[in-house]
């Protein structure tokens, strides 16, 4: 396993949000985190990225507890994972300059000077090649020289994924992504999850749209009452959930 | 030079063509050097301040909310205080410089540079500070990421403090002493103390183009300001 979280506790804002969450992600499989708003999808998907530190329990990156690493490692396993979250957070430049940041930050800094000279001259960089192969595999080529915050909502998140894509992490975190698209973006998004998954990355993908999850998950586990009370192949679980409340969430029942 | 040709074009003015380009060139250097260390000092707080939680943050906020209004004057009485020979900084010999103007400036410009500055780094959406970390930004990174999204707000900030660097009277006239030399070209006479000066003796003619200097160049930051405010992006 690739990245995974072993007996999770953590508060956020006073509140206990996970009491004992474990799962973990593979290379090239998806894994979808699906449960109610408010249930902490994106807190885990946070603490997946290595925004902050658990309160208690271990967050593994290749069988290594990433919080007793130093600042230096941890950089360097943060700079494997990719996350795209519920708003595509463009930055105010170009379509491309937004695909090229991951790569970018990972240059040694006298060739990101010279990148940043040669932008200013529009010379191509080192970086441009795969930041457009990304921007292919959303299919926003030919939209590269175009103003990211100028993009439609949808071509916006396709750009965020391209951004996350462009630098082949080994995980990549999905908050939600297709909550605001419409169904023809969702498609797209949802064929370049599928692309990117064939490439061997490790996707984890919180959403509540069950269609979803049933369409691009190979496994689902459902987070509810602050733990992951289930999880498994997506077919099983959507067919035969083991636990009752799972199968009332599925079902549209669960009150909560 | 500009104003060499501004000059000539008025052939004439009863002054000299070379006395009034020195003091523009005084009030130009001490203007921008003053703006230029305050900028390289306010943007390193403006962001520790803005997205750093420490004891004290509020008072900070509240001083440098306050120090954008303090009364000029105050301010060279205390850089000239801190100047003088009995002063901390006596060992320095700086009193009646350009350099003490410029410290005078650079305290007055400072607290304009960080709050404005402050403003426009914290209107930067937390998002897109998460998704330069996220990419695998550094600190250094995602503040490079935040500057350059309030790039805008921060070159407001810059022009509002040379404006008002280059237009206060009360603290150059104290710090600098409005001196010529015996040639009558400026040693630490500015456009707002030679204004001052000129008036005071009678010659209005040239305290008036002096006057439309300062006010050309005023002018021209706050055009540049506004241009700035209109390209700038707000939260979304």
């Amino acid at each position: 396993m690739i990245l995974s979280t072993e007996n999770v506790h953590h508060a956020y804002d006073g509140t206990q949000v996970f009491e004992g969450v474990s799962l973990s992600v593979d290379r090239g499989e998806t894994l979808a985190i699906i449960g109610p708003s408010g249930a902490g999808k994106s807190t885990l998907l946070r603490l997946l990225a290595l925004f902050e530190q658990p309160n208690e329990g271990r967050i593994s990156y290749e069988d290594t507890d990433v919080w007793t690493l130093s600042d230096g490692k941890r950089l360097k396993i943060r700079r494997n994972v990719g996350m795209v979250f519920q708003e595509a957070s463009l930055f105010d430049a170009s379509t491309l300059r937004n695909a090229e940041y991951g790569l970018r930050v990972r240059q040694p800094w006298p060739k990101r000077v010279k990148n940043e000279i040669g932008d200013l001259v529009g010379k191509q960089n080192g970086t441009t090649e795969a930041a457009l192969e990304a921007l292919e595999v959303v299919g926003l080529d030919g939209k590269e020289a175009q103003d990211a915050r100028s993009l439609s909502g949808g071509e916006a998140q396709r750009v965020a994924f391209a951004r996350a894509l462009a630098y082949d992490p080994d995980i990549l975190l999905l908050d939600e992504p297709s909550s605001d698209l419409d169904p023809r973006n969702t498609a797209v998004l949802e064929a370049a999850i599928s692309e990117a998954r064939s490439r061997g990355i490790g996707i984890v993908i919180a959403t509540h749209d069950m269609h979803q999850a049933k369409r691009i998950a190979d496994r689902v586990g459902v987070l509810l009452g602050s733990e992951i009370i289930e999880i498994g192949s997506t077919k099983r679980v959507f067919e035969n959930p083991h636990d009752e409340r799972t199968r009332k969430f599925i079902d549209g029942e669960l009150i909560y | 030079m500009i104003t060499e040709v501004l000059a000539a074009l008025f052939v004439e003015l009863p002054f000299e063509t070379n006395y009034i380009a020195s003091i523009v060139r005084v009030s130009l250097y001490v203007s921008l050097v003053a703006v230029v260390l305050s900028t390289l000092f306010s943007l390193p707080v403006a962001m520790v301040v803005g997205f750093s939680q420490f004891p004290g943050k509020s008072l900070v906020t509240a001083i440098i909310n306050t120090g954008m209004g303090f009364p000029s004057v105050v301010v060279g009485l205390v850089v000239l205080f801190g100047l003088s020979s009995g002063g901390p900084l006596g060992f320095l010999d700086l009193v009646f410089t350009p350099e003490a103007m410029i410290i005078s400036q650079f305290v007055l410009a400072t607290p304009v540079i960080t709050g404005v500055s402050l403003a426009a780094v914290t209107s930067v959406e937390e998002n897109v500070r998460d998704a330069a970390y996220v990419m695998g930004g550094t600190r250094l990174d995602v503040a490079l990421v935040v500057i350059k999204e309030a790039r805008f707000g921060i070159a407001t900030a810059i022009l509002a403090g040379f404006g008002r660097a280059i237009s206060e009277v009360g603290s150059v006239l104290i710090v600098g002493g409005n001196i010529a030399y015996a040639d009558g070209t400026s040693y630490t006479r500015n456009l707002t103390t030679a204004i001052q000066l000129e008036a005071r003796q009678g010659r209005f003619e040239t305290a008036m183009f002096l006057g439309a200097i300062l006010v050309g160049i005023v002018l021209l930051v706050n055009g540049l300001v506004t241009r700035m405010g209109g390209g700038g992006r707000a939260k979304r």
